[in-house]
């Protein structure tokens, strides 16, 4: 009885503190992001401009790590039951990839454009301890150029 | 045209829906399949352990058995019980098990049968037997459930839900444990035509061990009327009424013609707390005075529950 109560526990406390922290999370990442618009991240390969015009190509990334919390993973095991949409996991990994983007573009604030991005995507915390509680980290990376117009 | 960044207007990465209202949805489902298994179990039970083989009992002893043993009494009075309990296998009871007593701290008057062969006899019950034949009858008497197999009966539909339920989540899933935790809900508890069955075991048991069948009712005479019921474990609650079995006992002695003779002295004191008031808590938490009708063996369960789920192999977010 007393370990359901803490179950319970853990499950509102995530559910709450989940909540919140991703509501403040999507308002800080829509804001950035509309500060950030002038700076187009693409992800082509090859460029056509002129050598003499590029000033500088450099390589640019940025990580974030997100952790779940314990309504989610209580939610996604129940999904891999039944299956469909892990809907409850949906919104970490737009979080990760999203802010990774963000921190990508931050590292170049003077670039003009940044070109080949890749963002990669790959999970941590869960091999030295299997009862914690895992994390996802989202990795952009892309070659920041700068023109001269 | 000219290309403008804007930002998207909705998120299409990110289902707008409400995480409550699934949540909700898939607990009912998953209490809907428990409630099914569990009904399904109530009728298989009884098909299921005639076949289960005493070796592969043993084996899935041992997550029951983590809870249990590192609370024995001592190794003084334990071994005296355990001989025994050997002496009786040896001569008279030859059942396919590998018999092992744990003498626990704890004043409840009572004695159970774990799978695997492990008999947990209270202290409580130690102090309150006066020879060695009534405490023969006693464990002649969970060697009973043994021999019919009740004690798996009792423990069974809990153990195949557990094993069910590892195996459907994954052993280390928080709905495991959830699960675990709920299994509180399932009783051990013996029929009358058990409890008969196990006390003619007993008494031949007896009988055969010693020649004779004297002390096989003194345990039962022993419980007065007005005493807390609880303290007596399965032997008072669960069990049948007192003098109903008495008589029934003596039956059995008197239509078999066996003898009642001298009864040979236990072969050990009583430690000292025998009012049971210093007595130790059981670790699991539960009062003693509360075992009624075999809640200890509920709360070791789910403790061992608890321990097979730890049994962990990956989990659910592992790529």
């Amino acid at each position: 009885m007393r370990d359901l109560i803490i179950f319970l526990i853990l499950i509102a406390l995530g559910f709450t503190a989940g909540t919140i922290t991703e509501k403040r999370h999507y308002r800080s990442i829509r804001k950035r992001e509309k500060e950030l618009l002038h700076l187009p991240a693409v992800t082509i390969r090859k460029v056509e401009y002129p050598d003499e015009i590029i000033t500088s190509a450099q390589l640019v990334y940025g990580n974030a790590v997100i952790s779940t919390d314990y309504f989610k993973k209580f939610l996604a095991g129940l999904r891999t039951i039944f299956g469909g949409a892990v809907k409850s996991y949906e919104s970490l990994i737009d979080r990760a990839r999203r802010e990774a983007v963000l921190r990508m573009k931050e590292m170049a604030p003077d670039a003009s454009v940044i070109v080949n991005v890749r963002v990669e995507t790959s999970t941590i915390g869960l091999r030295a301890n299997r009862k914690s509680v895992g994390c996802l980290e989202a990795i952009a990376y892309g070659t920041a150029l700068t023109l001269d117009r | 045209m000219k290309y403008t960044a804007r930002q998207p207007e909705k998120n299409v990465n990110v289902t707008p829906s409400s995480p409550i209202q699934e949540f909700y949805i898939l607990t009912a489902g998953i209490l809907g399949i428990i409630i099914g298994i569990y009904l399904i179990l109530g009728f298989a039970v009884d098909l299921i352990v005639p076949h289960i083989s005493p070796d592969f009992e043993n084996r899935m002893a041992t997550h029951f058995l983590r809870s249990v043993s590192n609370d024995d009494a001592g190794n003084d009075p334990c071994s005296y019980v355990q001989s025994l309990v050997d002496t009786m296998q040896e001569h008279c009871a030859q059942l396919p098990y590998r018999f092992t007593v744990h003498v626990r701290n704890d004043p409840a008057i009572n004695a159970l049968a774990f799978p695997g062969g492990h008999i947990i006899v209270y202290t409580g019950l130690l102090e309150k037997v006066t020879s060695e034949n009534e405490l023969a009858f006693v464990l002649a008497h969970e060697m009973g459930h043994y021999a019919h197999r009740d004690h798996l009966r009792g423990v069974g539909r809990a153990f195949v839900f557990m094993t069910i339920s590892a195996l459907l989540f994954g052993p280390d899933n928080s709905v495991s444990t959830l699960l675990a935790q709920s299994l509180n809900i399932t009783k051990l508890s013996f029929s009358r035509t058990q409890e008969y069955h196990a006390d003619e075991f007993a008494v031949h048991t007896l009988n055969c061990t010693y020649g004779h069948a004297a002390g096989a009712v003194d345990f039962f005479e022993k419980i007065p009327q007005a005493h807390e019921p609880g303290k007596f474990g399965h032997y008072f609650a669960s069990h049948p009424e007192n003098r109903l079995r008495i008589s029934r006992i003596n039956e059995i002695i008197d239509t078999e013609g066996l003898k009642r003779r001298t009864r040979t002295p236990l072969g050990i004191t009583p430690s000292s707390d025998s009012d049971g008031v210093g007595a130790p808590r059981d670790p699991l938490g539960h009062h003693p005075g509360v075992s009624i009708n075999g809640t200890s063996i509920i709360t070791t369960r789910t403790d061992s529950g608890r321990n097979l789920f730890n049994v962990t192999t990956r989990n659910v977010e592992t790529r």
